[in-house]
Order: C-alpha cells, then sequence, then structure tokens
C-alpha cells in the first residue's frame, strides 16, 4: 500500500512537467499543431528535393541525345524523384495540413494519441532521410519507384541501391501508418459535443477516409517490402522465378497498395477544396451529403481497380475487361464532385485571394486528368498508352494539377491558422500563374508526345521524331513552376518578417470551428470545448449575431500530455537498425532495434501523467 | 488498491451484470470442436481433397466467428467502428486471396 | 491509492472503458488490428500463390506432422481462455486471480513458442530452409511472422504482470489488459487460418 500512496502523491503533483524552449521544444513536442509544422518544414525540404531531380531529368530532355547526366543517373533520378514526391513529399505535407487543422475542426485539444503523433512524424523523416542518404552512399535505387521485380531482384540490382529504398521506406511507412489509426480515432472519438458524423467539415470526411485508407493499404506495401527484403537479404525466393517465385506476385502486391495510395494523396485535396471553394463562394458547399457519399464510395472502389496498372501483364480478357469497368466507375463519384464544386461556384459572391485561384484552377485542370484516366481504363486502348509519355502526363494532372494544387490553396487558406501572419496576396499570384501557366506547359505537350509514342523511363532519344520542339516547351514549363515555387519560399519569408497580427476569422467567411479561436491557437485550442448544433458551425453562429461558439463545459484547468524525447529517439533506433540490416551488421540491426524497444518499455512503464493548464494560465495566452 | 475501495467495486459489481464464465466456456468448446473436426477430417485420410477444403474453410470461418464475438467482444455494443475496421481488412484480404489463387497461382 | 484523480473510476463494472485515453487505446487498437488484418492476409496471399512451388525442397504433405501442429493448436486455445479469464478477474476486481490468469497466458505462450522452435529446426535439418524454395520462403514468412507476434505479447504481457504488482488495477493499467488480451485472441485467430490453410490443406494436397 505504501508503494500505491507513494504513486498517487506522484500522480497529484503529476502537473509539474519539465517544459522545454527553442529547439528542445521543438524535438519533444507532442503538440499536433508543431507536430503539423514540423511535417510541413520536412515534407517541404523532401519536395524541394524532388524539384530538383525533376529539373534535372528535363534538362536531360530538352534536347535530343543529350549527355547532360548518364542513362544510369538518370533511371536513379526518375526513381528518386517519383518516391520521393509520392511518400517524402506530398504525403508529408498532407499529414501538415492534417495535423494543423483536423483537431480544430472537430473542435478538440488535440490527437487521441499525441505521443504517437510525434513517433509517426519522426519516424517517416528518419526513413525518408535514409533514403535520400543513398545519394551520399553512391548506391541509388534506380528500379523506378514502382521497384518491379526482377530488376529490383538481387539477381539484377546487386548492389545496395534498392536496400534503401526498401528500407527507408518501411520505416517511412511505419510512420504514416501510426498517422493514419491516430486520426481514424481521433476523428470517431474526439469530435466536439453535437458534433455527429454529418456535422463534420468535408475537410474531415475526407481526411477520415484517407485514413482508413493508409490503415487497410499500408500494411501490403509493408509485406511487399518485407518479401523483397528478404529476397535481397536472406536470399528468400518469393520473387526469385527461377526458384519457384513469381514477378507478377510483386505487381499485384504494390498496386493493391499503390492504387489505394493515390486515392490517399487525392482525397485530402478534394477535401480541401471543398472548403477553400465554399469560404471563398460565401456560400455552404453544395451537396454536402452525396460529396460524403462520393468520397466513401471512390475510396471503397479504389481498392478494387489495382489491376488497371497491369493491363499488359496478361491477365487475361476477363479479369482486363472487369477492372476497366470497375475503373471507369469511379469516374461517376469524383464527376459527383466536379460538379457539386461548380455548383457551390454557382451564385456565389466569389473572392478571387490565392487560395481560391488555386481551388479554381484545380477544377479544370483535375478534369483533364480524369478525362485522360478514363482514357487509359480502356484496356485495348491501354496497350498503345503503356509506358508511354501519355501516362507520365496524365499521372502528373492528377497528382500535381490535383494534389499539389489542393495542398497550395491549402497552406494559403490555412497559412494564417498556423503561423498567425497572412501570406502576401501579390507574391501568392505571382506563385500561382507562374505555377499553374508552368504546368500545363510542361504536362500538357506530354499527352502527345506519348501519343507520338515516346517512351516514358528512357534517358534519351533520337533526332527527327518531332518530340525537339515538345520537349523544349516541357522543359521550359518545368522552369516556370520552380519559379512558382521560389517566389512561394520568398513569401514565406517576407511574411515571417512581418507582425503576427492575423484575426481568428482571418478570412472573414471562415465557416468551420478552427476561424472560432485565435490565430495561432493557443496550446490547449479550446478554452472551453464548443457546442456544435449544425453544419457549418461557426458560419451559423456569426449569422446569429454572436462573437462566439456556445460553450459545451464550464471553464476549468485543462490537462496536457507532457513533451517527451522518446519519439526521436525511437526513430533514430529504427534508422541505425536499418543501416545494420543493409549492411549486414547484426550488431547494428540488434543495437537500432534494442533502443526502439526499450524506448517502448520505458514508455509502458513509466505513466505520463501529464500537467494540466490553471485558468491564470490561460488568460495570459500560451500560444502555441 | 485500498480495501475499502474492493469492498465497495464487489458491492457496485452485483448491481452491474458481470457476465459469467459460462458462455465463454461454451465458446472454447465450440471453438475445440470446430478445431477437432478440422483435424480429424484431415487426419482420417477418407474424405476427398476437394471436400476436404471446404470443410476445413467452413470450420475456420466459424471458429474466427466464435472468437471475434465471444471472446473479443464484437457482440457486444458499442462495437460499431471495430466491426466495420475488421470487416474492410477482411474484404481487403478476400480480394487479395483471389487474386493470388487465381492470376499467380495459375 | 484514494488520492489517485481517477481513483473512483474504479468502481465501474468496466474501469478499461472509464476515461478517455482508455476510450481512445481500446479503438484504436482496433483500427491496428484492421490493419494486422490485412497485414496477414498479404502474407496468405503471397503462400497461397507461392505454396505448390517447392523446387527440389520437400512438399508441405511430406514435412507437416499434425501431431505438433495439433498440440501447438491447442496450447493457443488454451491460452486464449486463460486470457479471457484474466479480463473477466479484471471485471471483478479481482487482481491476484487476474494475475494468475496472465501468468497461465505466457506460460502456455512460452510453450506454444518451444514448440514452433523446436518443428523450424526439425524442418531445416530436412532441408527446408528460408533458401530452399518459393514455398519455403513464403511459410517462413507467414509462420515466423504469427510466431513473432506472439514472441511480443509474451514479453508484452508479462511486463503488464508487472506493472500490475507495482502499480495495481487502475484506470491506467486497465486498458492496457484488455487491449493485451484482445491482441493475444487475435493471434489465436490468426492461427486458426495458419492451421487451416498451411496445414491442414498442405497435408491434404496431393
Amino acid at each position: 500500500m505504501a508503494a500505491h500512496a507513494a504513486n498517487a502523491a506522484h500522480a497529484h503533483h503529476g502537473h509539474k512537467v519539465k517544459r522545454y524552449k527553442g529547439l528542445m521544444d521543438w524535438l519533444t513536442t507532442v503538440d499536433h499543431k508543431k507536430i503539423g509544422i514540423l511535417y510541413l518544414l520536412a515534407g517541404g525540404l523532401f519536395f524541394g528535393v524532388g524539384g530538383l531531380e525533376a529539373l534535372l531529368i528535363r534538362i536531360q530532355l530538352i534536347k535530343p541525345m543529350n549527355d547532360f547526366v548518364g542513362a544510369d543517373t538518370f533511371n536513379e533520378l526518375i526513381t528518386m524523384h517519383g518516391t520521393t514526391m509520392i511518400f517524402l513529399g506530398a504525403m508529408p505535407m498532407l499529414f501538415a495540413l492534417m495535423n494543423a487543422v483536423i483537431p480544430l475542426q472537430i473542435g478538440a485539444r488535440d490527437v487521441a494519441f499525441p505521443f504517437l503523433n510525434a513517433l509517426g512524424f519522426w519516424t517517416f523523416f528518419f526513413g525518408g532521410v535514409l533514403l535520400n542518404i543513398s545519394w551520399f552512399a553512391g548506391n541509388v535505387p534506380d528500379a523506378g519507384w514502382t521497384s518491379y521485380v526482377p530488376l529490383a531482384s538481387p539477381t539484377y540490382n546487386s548492389g545496395h541501391g534498392v536496400d534503401y529504398y526498401v528500407i527507408g521506406l518501411q520505416i517511412a511507412g511505419i510512420g504514416t501508418l501510426l498517422g493514419g489509426v491516430n486520426f481514424m480515432a481521433t476523428i470517431i472519438n474526439m469530435r466536439a459535443p453535437g458534433m455527429s458524423f454529418m456535422r463534420m467539415p468535408m475537410f474531415t470526411w475526407t481526411i477520415f477516409i484517407t485514413s482508413a485508407l493508409i490503415v487497410f493499404a499500408f500494411p501490403v506495401l509493408t509485406v511487399g517490402l518485407v518479401a523483397l527484403m528478404f529476397d535481397r537479404l536472406f536470399q528468400a525466393n518469393f520473387f526469385e522465378t527461377g526458384s519457384g517465385g513469381s514477378a507478377v506476385l510483386w505487381e499485384h502486391v504494390f498496386w493493391v497498395f499503390g492504387h489505394p495510395e493515390v486515392y490517399i494523396l487525392i482525397l485530402p485535396a478534394f477535401g480541401v477544396i471543398s472548403e477553400v471553394v465554399s469560404t471563398f463562394s460565401r456560400k455552404r458547399l453544395f451537396g454536402y451529403s452525396s460529396m460524403v457519399f462520393a468520397t466513401v464510395l471512390i475510396a471503397f472502389l479504389g481498392f478494387m481497380v489495382w489491376a488497371h496498372h497491369m493491363f499488359t501483364t496478361g491477365l487475361g480478357p476477363v479479369a482486363n475487361a472487369l477492372f476497366s469497368i470497375a475503373t471507369m466507375l469511379i469516374a461517376v463519384p469524383t464527376g459527383v464532385k466536379i460538379f457539386n464544386w461548380l455548383f457551390t461556384l454557382w451564385g456565389g459572391s466569389i473572392r478571387f485571394t490565392t487560395s481560391s485561384m488555386f481551388a479554381i484552377g484545380f477544377i479544370p485542370t483535375f478534369v483533364m486528368g480524369g478525362v485522360t484516366g478514363v482514357m487509359l481504363a480502356v484496356a485495348p486502348a491501354d496497350y498503345q498508352y503503356h509506358d508511354s509519355y501519355f501516362v507520365v502526363a496524365h499521372f502528373h494532372y492528377v497528382i500535381v494539377g490535383g494534389l499539389i494544387f489542393g495542398i497550395f490553396a491549402g497552406l494559403f487558406y490555412w497559412w494564417p491558422k498556423m503561423f498567425g501572419r497572412m501570406l502576401n496576396e501579390g507574391l501568392g499570384k505571382l506563385t500561382f500563374w507562374t505555377f499553374f501557366a508552368g504546368f500545363h506547359l510542361t504536362f500538357f505537350v506530354q499527352h502527345f508526345l506519348g501519343l507520338m509514342g515516346m517512351p516514358r523511363r528512357v534517358w534519351t532519344y533520337l533526332p527527327g521524331q518531332d518530340f525537339d520542339t515538345m520537349n523544349v516547351i516541357s522543359t521550359i514549363g518545368a522552369f516556370l513552376m520552380g519559379v512558382g515555387v521560389i517566389v512561394f519560399l520568398i513569401n514565406i519569408f517576407v511574411t515571417a518578417a512581418k507582425p503576427r497580427n492575423a484575426k481568428a476569422d482571418a478570412w472573414e467567411d471562415g465557416r468551420s470551428l478552427e476561424w472560432s479561436i485565435p490565430s495561432p491557437p493557443p496550446e490547449y485550442n479550446f478554452k472551453q470545448l464548443p457546442l456544435v448544433r449544425n453544419y457549418d458551425a461557426w458560419w451559423r453562429v456569426k449569422m446569429d449575431g454572436q462573437a462566439e461558439m456556445p460553450a459545451a463545459e464550464p471553464p476549468g484547468p485543462i490537462h496536457m500530455p507532457s513533451p517527451s524525447i522518446m519519439p526521436l529517439i525511437m526513430s533514430i533506433g529504427l534508422f541505425i537498425g536499418g543501416f545494420g540490416f543493409m549492411y549486414d551488421k547484426l550488431y547494428l540491426a540488434i543495437g537500432g532495434i534494442g533502443i526502439t524497444l526499450v524506448c517502448m518499455l520505458l514508455r509502458s512503464v513509466f505513466d505520463d501523467h501529464g500537467f494540466h493548464i490553471e485558468e491564470d494560465e490561460q488568460e495570459k495566452g500560451v500560444h502555441a | 488498491m485500498s480495501d475499502n475501495h474492493s469492498s465497495v467495486s464487489e458491492g457496485q459489481s452485483r448491481h452491474h451484470k458481470v457476465e459469467g464464465p459460462r458462455k465463454h466456456i461454451v465458446a472454447f468448446v465450440m471453438s475445440l470442436a470446430l478445431t477437432l473436426i478440422a483435424f480429424a477430417a484431415v487426419a482420417s485420410g477418407e474424405i476427398n481433397t476437394q471436400f476436404t477444403y471446404i470443410i476445413l474453410v467452413c470450420m475456420a470461418i466459424m471458429q474466427v466467428f466464435v472468437q471475434l464475438a465471444f471472446w473479443m467482444h464484437m457482440k457486444d455494443r458499442g462495437h460499431a467502428f471495430p466491426i466495420i475496421g475488421i470487416a474492410f481488412g477482411v474484404i481487403v484480404v478476400f480480394t487479395m486471396v483471389i487474386m493470388a489463387s487465381y492470376w499467380v497461382w495459375w | 491509492m484514494s488520492a489517485h484523480q481517477h481513483a473512483e473510476g474504479l468502481m465501474s463494472h468496466e474501469p478499461e472503458k472509464v476515461t478517455m485515453e482508455g476510450r481512445n487505446k481500446i479503438l484504436g487498437f482496433w483500427l491496428f488490428l484492421g490493419a494486422e488484418t490485412v497485414l496477414f492476409g498479404t502474407l496468405f496471399s503471397a503462400f497461397v500463390a507461392l505454396r505448390h512451388n517447392v523446387g527440389d525442397g520437400p512438399k508441405a504433405s511430406e514435412l507437416f506432422e499434425l501431431p505438433t501442429v495439433f498440440a501447438a493448436t491447442m496450447i493457443l486455445l488454451f491460452s486464449s481462455l486463460m486470457s479471457v479469464f484474466a479480463v473477466q478477474a479484471m471485471h471483478r476486481h479481482q487482481v491476484k486471480a487476474m494475475i494468475g490468469w496472465l501468468v497461465a497466458t505466457v506460460v502456455l505462450g512460452l510453450g506454444f513458442l518451444g514448440l514452433e522452435i523446436t518443428e523450424f529446426t526439425t524442418y531445416v535439418s530436412e532441408g527446408h530452409k528460408m533458401n530452399t524454395s518459393a514455398f519455403s520462403s513464403s511459410f517462413y514468412t507467414l509462420v515466423g511472422f504469427h510466431g513473432a507476434h506472439v514472441a511480443f505479447g509474451v514479453l508484452w504481457i508479462t511486463l503488464l504482470i508487472l506493472q500490475i504488482l507495482k502499480k495495481g488495477l487502475t484506470v491506467v493499467t486497465a486498458p492496457k489488459i484488455y487491449v493485451s488480451a484482445i491482441y493475444w485472441h487475435f493471434i489465436d485467430v490468426v492461427w486458426v487460418f495458419i492451421f487451416t490453410v498451411v496445414y491442414l490443406m498442405g497435408k491434404v494436397a496431393a
């Protein structure tokens, strides 16, 4: 009993937790708003690396028989560009928006698992670092972002290049999976009183569905990577056809993960566009419930169409026909969404801010990507398009024209909520026009290059095939996009020098709960949890002439989780262990994994009692 | 835990309907029976292969339902999301097993 | 204990669901199990696709010994039952009984692991190694992943027993016990498919 008494006493004074400042604050934070900023920084960094790789690819292709980079380097560039952009650039920036916005939109003080949230960020970061160290180690993955076997098998790829791909993505994947579980649990359990599922903002809905896709798709990639790793490190025979393995199995496993991954990327962009279009049209989102239904349907169908990436593998006419039809079906809910956005804009009093320009630019661009998608879904025609620049044009229209436009729209829209400062609109519009024009210059011509027969993933081409002019145009466009990104970076620095004076409802037309609290919000988000009575809760409250959300609870001390350095150490452990596996150093592998396990043990044994922010401290306004 | 508390909680628990071990033992016996049928079907060696497969799959699915419902409390209230979660996982797995046994195997 | 801020929660019939943290933990763990379902499903798919490709190595029907598999199955089933009793004891706040059932769970789990290790060593000595054939690779990966889950569960539940001894049954420790029990049942459920698909079907196939 004595031990219990001591324990209880400890618990009682649990709120005296050491609080860090400066760098240590960022390394130990479990606050979703700060983790969102970390995701943005790291994702932005990798996005820049991927962008540089893209520019090198375009320089190489500017003229026929160019020798700017060698064929080997070109293979490495396309592999790392694809992998970096999807796993380390686009997804983390989505996670940045998720972290920054979701708890605020559902009226919660934090996510369900703040510690896991930090762990997810750090594992993603160290996975990404490990992957990119390959450039310095001189062994760069070069089997394409799909890493098809037998090209990626130990027989044809004997260096450590693909090992970096396998282990880097494995570690980063753990972080993504944790994020998915965390946000699903957060949205299910932590919504403010009165916020039923059908009162959730559209962005929250899309993140909920995206998280579900992450939870069910990423384990497939995990197993695929484990199998490839065993083949490469322990001479297993999953994909070794000589010993009874199957190369087609890898294609299936990769795309059963890979196709949902495409929807993991695009659904959050749909959510952002829904919020932005509705806010800047000053109208309720048209067809909210059909929007929700379309999102769920897209996610469900997203799991049933993976084989349309494999039409030319030879699955037979029946399979090709079925997957062809299933793929075309997805156009229906997607079309519902497009029309809902158009009808939201229709008759609205539209404000052309940078954010809404990106959203409005998104709509026709994404429709073009969607239409080429339906073209590619026609299996017989796909035999012609397959592995040509037509495919490259298609997926850049949906990923850049869809997702990246969506991310830009979201960043301009929520920047004041994340940082307390409005981005400069003039520079923002310059970013939009250069990026938008550059994007279409780069990729529109690639449709025709593809139809004329230019194959993707080949490092150069012969003169006299009418490829020359269009490749020059494409490269010019790529540099224009680069200019747009640089203007955006300048915008960030210019804005950072300005005073932190964004209003709570920064755009004055905010509709959801995040605009009812200060920009940036205090550490605890909501002093009193809000009471939600309808969809667009904050807008309705404003229309009723009130200045604040009605409270669902009396004010009182607020319980917060303690900061912890352990997520960082656990991720470093995995990072070290990864190198141990790759270079056959057993002591490193065991030591690295051991560090992670010991941290898990400590986390389980020592309870985190957190601390309380008392009411007088709340008055002082503890800012994030 | 002080004695005071545990006595209070014992008293409280009498008001609640604390589930007895009975239905868990029933679930156990069912699992045991299903397992035995599966092993017996194989060990006897008298049933043809195709039919054995059918028996095995049926027994496995039934046992999983028994365990999910009783031991993992899925039949209790408030388990909507666990059911949705596992069900969706099963759908994904189902398509994958079809894929594996149909396109890769043959 | 009385000074503990959540002490009143202990009177609840289900102490694991008293706090928001507890409810989050249980829900989050279920979602994680959804992910685990897909993980094992993918391993099963790979195994189903590759199981006949034995190359020069032994076939499933030559390799597997039904008595060993049956013993392992029984051990795991009993272990799962022990863990059910542990959660029931927890709901009645009988801490000592709960610890007893948990110890039984762990001991049976160790028995299972011992059996599996012996089985694997026998197979290796019979020329059925990781790199023998596609069948052997997918077999060791699938069954080995399950074994690793059992090993992790054994370590985890042991750690929880020690925590209960030190901290007692509180609203912080109760969700951990509950969640570990769900995990343990899940491992048993996966084993149901392993003994069906891998061993019994392997034994029947010509």
